[in-house]
């Protein structure tokens, strides 16, 4: 089985210029956790997800203090979080973003997403325009369809 | 690019032919010039400097500058294995949350007032310094102080200037403050036991003139601070933000780090008393405390060696190490240190003073540990020329930990501060907002070593 046959075709796509609460609010209507970018021509250029709302909020120094428990919230996040209306998407967006092609296997796309940690991938066509996203659920229905048949 | 690239050819190439008409061999002019390429390619090019140093040694090797077995001496593998364990039990105790729980102190400062968190932060700083290396202990320095500023909705930046300029004058403190602290010792046999009795004095007499000047320089600062404390009341948010668990894990980690400074601090004894060469002990308690560290969390083992080790730096001073030793290997360091010695009128004062200013105001440009490793082969040259070199060993030090604080490019400490802030709370520092209060503190510390070093017996 390809990608092709699995990937959702209509995907909802935001603007670098859009602001980052604007598209955590598209986000949260759609109940998904990330989003491609393409700019005005079309050209993919990031990924905006949840992942990325919560790491501009909490202070970026968290991993090297090492282990603690947050016991209260600090001020500085509810200062942050009312501040993404300031911020733009390609503010926060994932500039490297991992795309794959329409005839990519499933196993391939499986072994991408585990190596790479990576919930979804924006699948492209060959002239380089999103053709679709395919998500964790998408291979794991995939697989059971295949093997149920 | 380009140009910065030309300059850098130009300038190493023009120092090696300078060289050969100032009476230096081929040899000596070749190891001039791959080192000079070296420090320019880490001023330039910092992303790349590993590429340089992989370059410039291999030339070194090619043109029979030097041999495999003398390269492989002087990359100071010593050196690099001390730090290797310092920093898997510095993993270790991030991993057992010792240093969050040090944050959670200082925001639990009892009846806290602004010239208080001035003092506080300022001694915390160095000290921990002194116990850590600096750019460890700055990360959570500047945690807490951001922190702290959020509560009191005021400007972090001058508090992270302060500690910042506190953390440079504390890593002079001790062996462990620096790479440029382990490096001394270990090329000039001084102890763990003569940076207590002899740097650490120094630099509390350093670190109490700072907090001196900035409790004047920052005092409408201060003013605003105390006023915002008094308006928004006792921090008790900040007393419960965050806890640590006093598992069993970090006070195995406390155990083990307080072990290794114990064996550190008494490691001339105890080599003394075991016949061992100098500096044994020194160099193998980090090596044993790592290893107890990851024989007890085994499973974390390859992950304390691959993340909190940072190979890319290490390496990096293994070949600048490698190149220096070139310098002394080829005699172009002898060379340079007759000159030195020449233009300072046979005095060990002036010499003291060449050393220290040239280190000081080197460092506040370039990575002090390039600067100390190229100086370290020109120092063992004076004593060919009978002269007392302890006081030099000394300013060395100091000039190189003081002069980063200099410009906000200084040292390693600055740049990840700065960057935080950057990040944070998207607050650019201007060169000339850190410089006026670096260059005061930077010229009023070095002033003073520098009066220590020529007056006081104890440094001679």
């Amino acid at each position: 089985m390809k990608v092709k046959e699995i990937m959702t075709t209509e995907v909802t796509t935001l603007s670098p210029e859009m602001s980052a609460q604007e598209a955590l609010g598209v986000l949260q209507k759609m109940e998904i956790s990330g989003l491609p970018v393409l700019d005005a021509g079309g050209k993919l250029v990031g990924m905006f997800t949840e992942k990325e709302i919560l790491g501009s909020i909490l202070p970026s120094y968290i991993d090297k203090v090492g282990r603690f428990v947050y016991e209260e919230n600090p001020k500085s996040t509810k200062k942050k979080f009312s501040e993404l209306a300031n911020l733009k998407v390609s503010d926060l967006m994932r500039k490297t973003v991992v795309v794959t092609g329409e005839d990519t296997t499933l196993c391939e796309v499986a072994r991408m997403m585990l190596t790479q940690k990576i919930r979804r991938i924006v699948v492209v066509d060959k002239a380089g325009t999103v053709a679709g996203l395919v998500s964790r659920g998408d291979v794991l229905r995939a697989f059971t369809r295949e093997s149920e048949s | 690019m380009l140009k910065k690239f030309l300059t850098l050819i130009i300038v190493a190439v023009g120092l090696g032919l300078l060289g050969i008409r100032g009476g230096l061999s081929l040899h000596q002019a070749t190891s001039v010039t791959i080192f000079s390429a070296s420090i320019l390619g880490t001023l330039f090019f910092w992303s790349f400097r590993l590429t340089f140093a992989f370059f410039g040694t291999s030339i070194l090797l090619i043109t029979k500058t030097i041999d495999l077995d003398n390269i492989i001496k002087f990359a100071s593998l010593e050196v690099i294995l001390f730090l290797v364990g310092m920093m898997v039990l510095v993993g270790l105790l991030k991993d057992a949350g010792f240093f969050a729980w040090l944050v959670s102190l200082i925001l639990r400062i009892p009846n806290l007032t602004a010239r208080k968190f001035i003092i506080f932060i300022s001694c915390i700083s160095a000290l921990l310094a002194c116990a850590v290396d600096e750019v460890t202990s700055i990360i959570f320095i500047v945690a807490a102080i951001f922190e702290i500023c959020d509560y009191f909705e005021v400007d972090p930046t001058p508090f992270l200037i302060i500690s910042v300029l506190a953390t440079n004058i504390g890593s002079s403190g001790t062996v462990l403050g620096n790479p440029i602290g382990i490096l001394i010792a270990t090329k000039s046999g001084l102890t763990f036991e003569d940076f207590i009795s002899k740097a650490f004095p120094l630099m509390l007499v350093c670190l109490t003139v700072l907090i001196s000047v900035v409790l004047q320089w920052y005092k409408k600062t201060i003013a605003h601070l105390q006023r915002q404390m008094d308006e928004l009341g006792a921090n008790d948010i900040l007393v419960k933000l965050i806890s640590v668990p006093p598992e069993k894990e970090l006070r195995m980690g406390l155990v083990i780090f307080g072990a290794t400074l114990f064996f550190i601090a008494l490691h001339h004894r105890l080599e003394l008393l075991l016949g061992l060469e100098p500096n044994t002990i020194l160099l193998i308690v980090p090596l044993l405390s790592s290893g107890s560290v990851m024989a007890w969390k085994w499973r974390k083992a390859r992950e304390f060696i691959e993340k909190d080790v940072e190979w890319w730096t290490l390496l990096f001073f293994m070949l600048l190490f490698a190149q220096a030793g070139t310098l002394k290997y080829t005699g172009a360091t002898d060379v340079l240190a007759r000159g030195l010695v020449s233009l300072a009128g046979n005095s060990l004062a002036v010499l003291i003073g060449i050393v220290l200013w040239i280190s000081s105001i080197g460092s506040s440009v370039l990575d002090n540990v390039v600067l100390v490793a190229a100086f370290i082969p020109v120092i063992q040259g004076f004593q060919s020329l009978n002269i007392n070199l302890q006081p030099l060993w000394w300013a060395l030090l100091f000039g190189g930990c003081f002069g980063g604080n200099i410009t906000l490019v200084g040292s390693t400490a600055n740049i990840v501060a700065l960057g935080i802030l950057e990040k944070e709370r998207n607050i650019h520092i201007t060169f000339f907002r850190w410089f006026w209060i670096g260059m005061t503190i930077g010229l009023l510390t070095t002033c003073i070593v520098w009066l220590a070093l020529v007056f006081v017996p104890l440094y001679h």
